[in-house]
């Protein structure tokens, strides 16, 4: 390999890293903030104990989304400077909005809710979540523009070898974004729905006395992939006409067709299943009876996030041998002077640390699943803030 | 509008040092104040609630390069590419720490994971010194050097100091008036990046982006800055006094 393939591979690794966690956030977020609404609303513990459960879940998956998410951002920089220089008037922008307008409320409002609880007025508490949600679907948005700034820079024009904003707007209503978008929100939703159902499963499957909460539970799960997989797929075939107009020959690579293939096979079967076979067994609860079923549940929880990564192939490795299509290469955004010990070093570093915990991470997330909702530290009680008890002043 | 967007960043990064900079002292502090695991404990729950408003400081510095001044974007974070590298590793590594500390029970896990933490804050800390030592230095070719580590042993110090202080005036150790002490170990520990900041000027503005680029990212988030700032004044109201949450 030499240093841009191994710039490659280490972005390639650390952005599908990143978006593991990423999609599960985008899906687990809006869930969350509806149970606590719903336990601000009606008061019943039920729903406050859904809220702590699967918050926590999302909580500890959102860790390794920051964590992933920093090594992202400094590695235009760091690895692609040329990528900066030629474009970073136009790409710049929408990566400053990200950081300065989403992720800086999205952070600073979830900490307010880690540890709002027994502090917090319970409907600004809720706000927070949701807040947080809003703010995450924004770093979504700002995300996509920037990306699809790369399969398609418009509202750019190059001027004396460089580009240069001529109009914002076209960044927004880029063909490369408008059911890109939608398609990668619908699939976070599709994917957080399967986690909810296959945890559920499990619950269930070991019969385990949380009954009633992993039935509901089950309930939103198949729903919400329900509601997920049907936009998930409809923006993913609506997707074939723009980029048939701005990147003709994407699929046509051995990786981007094969991985458009795995995509399509996961997505439709998957939304089929879904649709006729899940959500009709909700009725009288007839899936939650059907223990033989629950295996099959779990077993199939991580295929959103293959047919995701996938997605990210397709879109990804179908836009080479260009960084920003059609204008800038891949090897000539690649920073000058960079050396083979540099990349190779950080890339050893990065997928290290963030393989190590990403793997530490996921069983943490099993193992918050199997200890259920009766031990959720998420919400539990404070601790005064005298060290020992001071000592009862003697006469 | 690019002297705007200059007072910006240097704001961000005095922002991220006053605030950031009581999280990564009192992480390398950690062995020292707490010397049993309930006293670490106790240091991390007075951190804990700040800590995800903080270090977002950075996260916005470096969009803020990236929207404002690419050019140096991809200049700076190039020629220190071991240095950066080293930051982030340090900062994945403490973060880490937090998160995963009490994720499970045992008294080996709480260990490793408080050592995590105190050692990704030490490497936060040395990594910042040399980084700001670097761009004093006009990006030197070589950036790892003996004024390089002394930079970053001298902010270790600096940044301690500034953690033990915060430690006085959330767990109301220390005598009466520490909220002053830690407002001026605040501006000590900003004072080094709004000094280099300065000495940096004349390269930043000249290397800023577009006026154009930079009216658009001035339309977007001038509007919106209320809302940031109203919500990290709400973090300060909610958690600077009370009980210790138990979360992290």
């Amino acid at each position: 390999m030499d240093v841009v393939d191994l710039a490659r591979a280490q972005f390639a690794v650390t952005g599908s890293l990143h978006f593991l966690f990423v999609v599960l956030t985008l899906g687990l977020a809006p869930l969350v903030a509806i149970m606590h609404t719903r336990y601000a609303i009606g008061g019943n513990p039920l729903h406050e104990r859904m809220t702590r459960f699967w918050g926590q879940i999302y909580v500890i998956n959102y860790a390794l989304g920051v964590v992933t998410g920093l090594v992202m951002e400094f590695q235009f920089g760091l690895s692609w400077s040329g990528l900066s220089h030629y474009a970073g008037d136009v790409f710049g922008a929408p990566l400053a909005m990200e950081t300065l307008l989403a992720f800086f409320l999205e952070s600073t409002f979830l900490g307010l809710w880690i540890f709002g609880w027994h502090r917090l007025p319970r409907r600004l508490h809720v706000a927070c979540i949701w807040l947080v949600t809003l703010t995450a679907y924004a770093s979504a948005l700002f995300i996509m523009v920037a990306n699809s700034f790369l399969q398609n820079p418009a509202g750019a024009q190059e001027v004396g070898g460089r580009l240069v904003l001529r109009d914002f707007g076209a960044l927004f209503t880029n063909p490369a974004l408008v059911f890109a978008l939608p398609h990668v929100l619908s699939a976070g939703l599709w994917t957080g729905g399967f986690v909810v159902m296959g945890a559920s499963a499990y619950h269930l499957f070991r019969r385990t006395p949380e009954r009633e909460f992993f039935t509901r539970s089950l309930r939103i799960g198949v729903l919400t992939a329900f509601a997920g997989s049907l936009f998930t797929v409809g923006f993913g075939y609506a997707q074939f006409g723009p980029v048939g107009s701005v990147q003709p020959d994407k699929f046509h690579g051995a990786v981007p067709g094969i991985s458009l293939e795995l995509m399509i096979l996961i997505g439709q079967l998957g939304q089929f299943g879904v649709m006729f076979v899940l959500t009709p067994l909700l009725i009288r609860d007839v899936l939650a009876r059907s223990r033989w079923m629950h295996p099959l549940l779990m077993l199939v929880t991580p295929l959103p996030f293959v047919a995701a990564i996938a997605g990210w192939i397709v879109r990804e490795v179908g836009r080479q041998p260009w960084l920003v299509y059609g204008r800038l290469s891949v090897a000539d955004a690649l920073t000058p002077g960079l050396t083979r010990a540099d990349i190779t070093a950080s890339f050893a570093g990065f997928a290290g640390v963030l393989g190590l915990l990403a793997l530490v991470d996921y069983v943490l997330i099993a193992r918050a699943v199997r200890r259920g909702p009766g031990r959720v530290m998420l919400g539990a009680a404070d601790v005064p803030v005298t060290a020992e008890p001071v000592p009862a002043r003697s006469l | 509008m690019d002297i705007f967007w200059f007072l910006t960043f240097t704001v961000l990064l005095a922002g991220y040092f006053a605030l950031e900079g009581f999280d990564i002292g009192l992480g390398v502090l950690l062995p020292v104040l707490g010397r049993t695991p309930a006293g670490r404990d106790r240091l991390v729950g007075a951190m804990a609630p700040f800590v995800l408003a903080n270090e977002v400081w950075l996260v916005a510095l470096a969009g803020a390069l990236f929207g404002a001044f690419p050019v140096l974007e991809g200049q700076a974070l190039s020629r220190m590419y071991p240095l950066v590298v080293a930051l982030l590793l340090a900062w994945i590594v403490r973060d880490a720490g937090l998160w995963f500390r009490r994720r499970a029970d045992g008294a080996a896990w709480r260990l490793v994971w408080d050592g995590a933490l105190w050692a990704g804050s030490a490497g936060l800390a040395l990594a910042w010194g040399a980084i700001l030592m670097a761009v004093v230095r006009g990006l030197p070719a070589s950036p790892l050097d003996v004024p390089a580590v002394a930079a970053g042993l001298a902010l270790l110090a600096l940044l301690a100091w500034h953690g033990r202080a915060f430690a006085a005036w959330r767990l109301q150790e220390g005598a009466r008036g520490s909220g002053r002490a830690l407002l001026l170990s605040a501006c000590a520990a900003a004072a080094p990046a709004v000094l280099v900041m300065a000495a940096a000027a004349g390269h930043m503005l000249g290397n800023a982006a577009p006026d154009r680029t930079l009216s658009v990212l001035s339309v977007m988030v001038v509007p919106i800055a209320p809302i940031l700032v109203g919500a990290q004044v709400w973090v300060w109201r909610t958690f600077s006094r009370g009980a210790l949450p138990t979360f992290f």
